[in-house]
């Protein structure tokens, strides 16, 4: 296999992976506080139980997302050497950032989930505050370095060195806000959908009903907030990228030629042989109305770049209709069962609600990784966009198809033990029981 | 000698230090729950798991500091660090990440007090293989045989394998497998802890004498480590290591645990520090210095700054987190 593609695949698969934990990692938090918080504020003990619940989930994946992420850090020094050569002193600074908001993170994670028996309740909900804090710091942080890939900034080269490093303009570079803004609030959606479908699946199979009936509420809710930033702030993006990253607005939308008044096409599948996109539907002049505010304004399309400086539109529209059909399932969802929770002033609990509940419920992280990949196949063939091509990142070692297929067997173990643990007859809640039990022993 | 670049080699060497004296006690706890023995190995076992616990991924991060601060401060050296030491490094990944899972999955699929053989067994193989394969790593970087011609890295594919760091991956399993049993010892009592001390006063003894023999083995394997090694300034923290090392023995012998804790922790500190101090002022031995693989100097200066403010977080975090979690290990846990 090309080197350059078995890199490619292997760094893929890693983040791909490591996105589902450190999701979870971002939103589960967020989760845990609002719970913590009602339980001390209403006296609800539920409320409590319920946070105590998510620890199984929140230990076991953030487990997974520490030592994954050990291995991307890794991975950008055996994997794209010459591109950590030429932008460590920039993007490096964003990741020492993130490593802070990690261990801040990690410490009172711990100090949540063992320290039951060692700390006041009081002290417990307290912990899930610089929790969620740092989960959010990270998420933004971190993301930092990836905006800084799609809008290099905050520096100049001078015969190939880095000199003239600005750190603050290299980290609040232009693709950050907005990207930061779209990918936190995407980490509550994913997460809030992913804990309401578990919560619907217990509910359908009538188990533990009060319990879940809260979960569902608090977690359904936390999406529904962050669902509708989620739609102003990718809007926000697409007229940022209108401006800065043209021909990924270009791959997205499977726009070929520039036009005038362009019109938006759904779904179809873009030839770049004819320059046509085969049983799109087109929504004329959306796509200028939506890039630039104005039914008739010019949107270049992918003709208006030099040939092989341009991503392929054909892996990143169907991940970008993805990515927004996947919101307006959730929307829809959502919209139901908010519908029904005012009209019976009570949690829904119809067979087919709670199925629809279920159906959406991946939408949230299949969205976010679309979303991942649209901008990733959308920068290429840059790995620094117009500084650095992904060919001149790669490293110079050989044999790195075999790291790959090493690492794909280690990825189908680490799910493979998830799976188990998921399936464990009876385990789940055996924790909570048996500590209530003890609890009750003592005076 | 205050120089930024030598300060960010200080960030790396307090990294290493700080995963060596915390991770590396969980990794020595993972591997003395593979020879747990006598008739209290069920409880040396839990004990162990226990006390990991709340502290392991905590403990991790240190190794992803070191990881950040060489690819923000010394690029160029990661670069070429990590181009070569692929092999050895991709087995430390998945030593981590079996170490990691093993142990989750192991206690949150618990049911009641069952002990999960499969997930125990695959969580002291990979506590045993990461320090190994770690410490080849780290060894293997000192050795050399890393070459830089025209600004490209170059060594033997398999350089990485030989007499110096093999004995380095054993020093590397060395410190974690002395460490845990010291901690441990004051966090237990009575039987448990008369079990404990032994051990540690073994591993020392092991410890001592693999880094003895790998002072001659580098003298043969990588000549201008082993030089600077023996010269001032590092010569002088080698025998620093040393007398900690003696003196720690001695503080086992007479169950002064909590000396002895800190006696060990410096013991591997200083033994870190003589190794790195060999390196000064080279990152990678003869071919670049720290001062031509580091980063532009607004880099550095925005680092140190990070540095300082994650410091004032960190700093209360961590004495919170060590805090609560001191003393005797639960038993009764989520």
């Amino acid at each position: 296999m090309d080197h350059i593609v078995a890199a490619r695949i292997l760094m893929g698969i890693s983040l791909g992976f490591h996105i589902v934990y450190s999701t979870i990692g971002i939103g589960l938090p967020l989760l845990l506080m609002i719970a913590e918080w009602r339980a001390l504020r209403t006296g609800d003990e539920l409320f409590h139980q319920l946070a105590r619940h998510w620890i199984r989930p929140a230990g076991v994946l953030f487990a997974i997302g520490a030592v994954s992420g050990t291995v991307l850090s890794f991975e950008l020094g055996f994997l794209w050497p010459r591109f950590m050569s030429f932008s460590g002193p920039i993007i490096g600074l964003a990741f020492s950032m993130e490593g802070f908001a990690f261990f801040t993170e990690a410490i009172f994670l711990a100090l949540y989930i063992y320290g039951a028996e060692r700390l006041s309740r009081g002290m417990l909900f307290f912990c899930t505050i610089p929790l969620t804090v740092a989960s959010a710091f990270s998420a933004v942080f971190v993301i930092s370095a990836n905006a800084w890939m799609n809008t290099p900034a905050g520096f100049s080269l001078a015969n190939g060195v880095l000199v003239d490093v600005h750190p603050l303009q290299a980290f609040a570079n232009p693709a950050w806000a907005h990207e930061a803004l779209h990918g936190t609030m995407a980490a509550y959606v994913a997460t809030g959908f992913a804990m309401a479908g578990v919560s619907a699946a217990a509910m359908l199979r009538g188990r533990n009903l009060d319990l879940n009936k809260r979960a569902l509420t608090l977690s359904l809710a936390v999406a529904s907030v962050a669902l509708p930033l989620m739609l102003i702030s990718g809007d926000w993006a697409a007229t940022i990228l209108a401006v800065q990253q043209k021909p990924k607005l270009a791959a997205m939308e499977a726009l070929f030629t520039t036009t005038r008044g362009a019109p938006l096409v759904i779904a179809g599948w873009p030839d770049p042989a004819t320059g046509t996109v085969r049983y799109g539907i087109k929504i004329p002049k959306l796509l200028s109305l939506l890039a630039h505010r104005d039914f008739d304004a010019v949107v270049e399309g992918l003709d208006a770049f030099p040939p092989g400086t341009t991503p392929d539109p054909r892996i990143v529209h169907p991940f970008f209709d993805l990515m927004v059909g996947s919101s307006f399932i959730m929307v829809g969802a959502a919209a139901w069962f908010w519908w029904l929770r005012w009209r019976r002033r009570e949690v829904p609990q119809g067979k087919w609600q709670l199925r629809a509940l279920l159906f959406a419920s991946p939408f949230g992280m299949i969205a976010l990784e679309s979303g991942w990949l649209v901008t990733e196949f959308g920068r290429q063939p840059w790995i620094a966009q117009g500084r650095m091509r992904v060919a001149e990142g790669v490293t110079t070692q050989s044999g790195i198809g075999l790291v790959l297929l090493t690492f794909l067997i280690v990825y189908l173990a680490l799910t493979a033990g998830l799976l188990w643990l998921l399936f464990r007859p009876s385990s789940a809640g055996t924790g909570m029981e048996t500590k209530q039990e003890v609890r009750h022993v003592e005076p | 000698m205050w120089s930024l670049e030598n300060l960010a080699g200080g960030a790396v060497l307090l990294g290493l230090v700080m995963y060596a004296v915390f991770g590396g006690a969980d990794f020595g706890g993972g591997i003395w729950t593979a020879f747990a023995s006598g008739p209290l190995a069920r409880e040396q076992r839990e004990s162990l798991f226990h006390a990991i616990g709340p502290v392991w991924e905590t403990n991790h991060v240190w190794l992803i500091f070191v990881v950040v601060t060489l690819f923000t401060c010394f690029p160029t050296g990661f670069g070429a660090l990590f181009t070569v030491l692929l092999v050895p490094l991709v087995i430390v990944l998945i030593g981590i990440n079996f170490r990691g899972a093993a142990f989750a999955f192991r206690h949150f699929g618990r049911r009641g007090r069952d002990h999960i053989p499969f997930m125990a067994g695959i969580f002291a193989v990979s506590s045993i293989l990461t320090p190994f394969a770690l410490g080849m790593a780290v060894t293997a970087s000192v050795t050399g045989k890393i070459l830089l011609i025209d600004g490209r890295v170059h060594a033997e594919p398999w350089f990485w394998l030989s007499p110096f760091t093999l004995v380095g991956g054993l020093v590397g399993m060395g410190v974690c497998a002395y460490l845990a049993p010291i901690y441990m010892a004051v966090r237990t009592d009575g039987e448990l802890r008369e079990d404990f001390r032994p051990r540690g006063i073994i591993a020392g003894l092991a410890l001592g004498i693999l880094t003895a023999v790998e002072v001659p083995v580098a003298m043969m394997d990588a000549p201008l480590f082993a030089g600077r090694l023996l010269a001032s300034p590092a010569a002088f923290v080698v025998v620093l290591a040393v007398i900690f090392g003696i003196a720690t023995q001695i503080l086992l012998w007479k169950s002064r645990f909590l000396s002895a804790q800190i006696g060990a922790a410096g013991t591997v500190g200083l033994t870190i520090t003589g190794f790195v101090a060999a390196m000064y002022p080279d990152f990678l031995a003869g071919q670049l210095t720290l001062a031509g693989a580091a980063a532009p100097h607004a880099t550095l200066v925005a680092y140190f700054a990070i540095l300082a403010v994650g410091t004032i977080i960190l700093v209360p975090s961590l004495l919170f987190l060590y805090w609560t979690f001191r003393g005797e290990p639960d038993t009764e846990l989520p």
